[in-house]
């Protein structure tokens, strides 16, 4: 296999807080391809976001990337090594602040957040801002940019580019401005864009729209995607491989097809079955139970198991890495960090199941079959 | 176009506004004890009848509404009646005194603008940082002490110890260098900052204090804004987001208290213009008030509630100007 585009390799980032260190992102290794779209899925709080801001090296105080490794076209973000006395110290090939600035945000790696409301500058021209991020990350002209501008605008569907172009954030629609969210991403000709929960601020259908967009211009353009996101819907809809995360941890890797039908991990299966659908009322669907852990203090051995409905008492002890667990039809890993897999030889089938477990699967017993009915 | 008839509508509702406040000082003088022209002749006796002869001389022995009219009408014309303390025109002696007040005014914002904005930005910067507690002293001490002291401190400091600047009056730049005795331009312009400096310092403090800690708390709310998140992911240079994506969409507020602290400054004014002996509206509204002079009461009232008005409509219209969210009424 070639090169990936953006390999990340045992990324922790911390927060320094007054009620201690909260490890939002613990140890997490992915890589992109060129050309793909990468889903990074979980609950609000999982570490997604922190994830994301941490390969741009953004991380706001009083977070910090304390170990791991992020290198991007062979060049690297962040890396750390041993000194002479024992120390870490940064590697000298670790690009600075200032080369991170110039050459890799917004020109390699480009985002779009959340909250296209609020990304906006209000007081500044939609076209003006447009324009802006374009001159300094392609290094054209004024004129040059405007154009480029423009037709970016035109590129993402929006109407009259021109007389847009001179308008305010304020006068255009939630999903006009994701447009001009994913036009900025798009015109910076970079190779990796994070899409940081672009449609969860939208309407459905809206969200549609934006979706089938992304995919037609990520065809045209090759451009690959980070898709943090916390909807396996859109993971579904969009992503070549997926991530899950759960309390700063993968917990599950694979291509999106085994994901959703050799779903290897009980968090990813909870997700799924918690997942809103047609066939289901709101009793039937399978909430998952309790809240996420605080990321200061995370529980012992796996850090699902206070909420896993297999739970043993091995779970509480040994915590699992992600390993490969299967590998699909094309060659590709499925990684799963569950003790219940083989590879792990924890004793997870000699241990005894937890209480709160037992409570869980006779919940799912319980449940009728084919989901008809109700109770 | 669209805000030129903004400008115009916010102009046309300044009317009522004026009409109120001219009609409430109106009542409000004629109600105040004490009946002017027996005010100026001091207690002396004289004939009833020739109280009424000047009464009636002065319109005052008309009612109150028909005074009023009259008045206005004369207003609308320029004609603010006649100080009948000071046997001159009100408009005469209004413009002679205008100049300094709107010089001490002016200059007093510019430097509390001046240094409000650099210090708010370097507090926003440095947030809990020391440059950031200093600043917070600074606007602390600056919102709690009286102008009027501060200038006497000023005073005692700068022109009674050290000599380093005079302590009363003000040098007008706009009148020829010679009434002064200055050899030059030059001699002039510095003689009209060395006049200016600590009456100018007297009364901009409390705006200084102001307007800093509103830049501090406005700046740190757009500098943790996801615009500029979204600039520094774009790799906008750290300056760049500090003065132009967080800064300008931070100086609405400022803007606002600028227009509405004007009454604050005006007022401000007055004591200013005693301490430093500066002969300016405010001290001629004083004197006017002492004296019960109508007509000179209500022409100051009447200029210094115009300008108020004014300074509020301008700050409207800049603000549409500057915040494109703005709507200029026709929208709604």
């Amino acid at each position: 296999m070639t090169d990936p585009l953006l390999r990340v390799e045992n990324l922790t980032t911390q927060f320094f807080t007054e009620a201690g260190t909260v490890r939002a992102v613990d140890s997490i290794s992915f890589e992109v391809h060129e050309g793909e779209i990468v889903g990074l899925v979980g609950e609000s709080g999982a570490g997604k976001s922190v994830a994301s801001m941490s390969l741009l090296r953004l991380v706001e105080s009083p977070g910090e990337i304390v170990a791991g490794e992020i290198t991007y076209k062979g060049r690297t973000i962040f890396g750390l090594e041993e000194t002479a006395d024992g120390s870490l110290s940064e590697r000298p090939e670790m690009l600075s602040e200032e080369e991170m600035r110039r050459e890799i945000r917004g020109n390699e790696i480009a985002v779009i957040f959340q909250d296209p409301m609020e990304s906006l500058n209000p007081v500044f021209t939609v076209g003006g801002q447009l324009r802006e991020f374009i001159e300094l990350n392609r290094g054209l002209s004024k004129r040059v940019a405007r154009e480029e501008a423009i037709r970016m605008l035109r590129e993402v569907g929006i109407p009259d580019p021109e007389g847009r172009y001179e308008e305010y954030p304020h006068q255009f629609s939630g999903g006009m401005r994701q447009r001009v969210l994913i036009a900025m991403a798009l015109a910076c000709e970079p190779s990796l864009i994070i899409a940081d929960e672009p449609t969860t601020a939208l309407d459905v259908t809206v969200e549609g729209q934006i979706l089938d967009l992304v995919d037609d211009l990520q065809e045209k353009y090759g451009t690959s995607f980070i898709w943090v996101t916390h909807d396996l819907g859109v993971v579904a809809e969009i992503c070549d491989r997926v991530n899950v995360m759960y309390l700063g941890e993968i917990v599950e890797q694979a291509p999106v097809d085994d994901l959703f039908y050799e779903t290897a991990h009980p968090y990813t299966e909870a997700l799924l079955e918690s997942m809103p659908r047609p066939d289901l009322t709101v009793e039937e669907i399978q909430s998952i139970r309790g809240v996420m852990p605080s990321a200061i203090a995370p529980p012992s051995g796996c850090r699902f198991h206070p909420r896993c409905r297999y739970a043993r008492e091995a779970c509480k002890r040994v915590h699992p890495d992600p390993r490969r667990v299967a590998t699909s039809a094309d060659g590709e890993t499925h990684r799963a960090a569950c003790l219940r897999h083989d590879v792990f030889e924890s004793g997870y089938e000699a241990s005894a199941p937890l209480e709160h477990a037992t409570a869980l699967s006779d919940r799912e017993v319980e449940r009728p079959p084919g989901g008809e009915g109700g109770e | 176009m669209r805000l030129l008839r903004y400008t115009l509508y916010r102009l046309l509702q300044a009317i009522p506004v004026l009409i109120g406040v001219t009609l409430i000082t109106f009542v409000l003088a004629n109600l105040a004890p004490g009946d002017p022209v027996r005010f100026m002749l001091h207690g002396q006796e004289v004939d009833e009848e020739l109280i009424r002869t000047v009464e009636r001389r002065y319109g005052l022995d008309r009612p109150l509404h028909e005074r009023y009219l009259v008045y206005m009408g004369g207003v609308l014309q320029g004609d603010f009646g006649h100080s009948i303390h000071r046997n001159r025109p009100v408009l005469d002696l209004m413009l002679a005194r205008i100049g300094p007040t709107l010089l001490l005014v002016v200059s007093a914002y510019a430097f509390a603008l001046a240094t409000a904005i650099p210090l708010g930005i370097l507090a926003a910067k440095r947030r809990n940082q020391p440059e950031d507690h200093v600043s917070r002293i600074v606007a602390l001490v600056g919102v709690s002490t009286p102008s009027f002291w501060i200038g006497i401190m000023l005073i005692l400091l700068f022109a009674v110890t050290l000599g380093w600047l005079p302590s009363s009056g003000l040098v007008y730049p706009w009148w020829p260098p010679e009434t002064y005795g200055h050899s030059g331009y030059g001699e002039h312009a510095l003689e009209t900052v060395r006049h200016l400096l600590l009456p100018m310092i007297a009364l901009g403090t409390l705006q200084m204090a102001t307007l800093m800690r509103v830049e501090r708390t406005q700046m740190i709310n757009s500098l943790q804004g996801e615009y500029v998140k979204l600039a520094r992911a774009y790799g906008v240079p750290e300056r760049t987001i500090l003065r132009k994506h967080a800064f300008r969409a931070a100086q609405l507020p400022i803007i606002t208290i600028v227009g509405l602290n004007l009454s604050t400054a005006l007022g401000g004014a007055v004591l200013i213009e005693y301490v430093f002996n500066i002969n300016g509206m405010g001290r001629l509204f004083l004197e006017a008030i002492q004296q019960l002079d109508y007509q000179l009461i209500m022409g100051i009232t009447i200029v210094i509630g115009t300008m108020f008005v004014v300074g509020v409509i301008i700050t409207d219209i800049s603000y549409a100007y500057i915040d494109p969210r703005v709507t200029y009424g026709e929208e709604e």
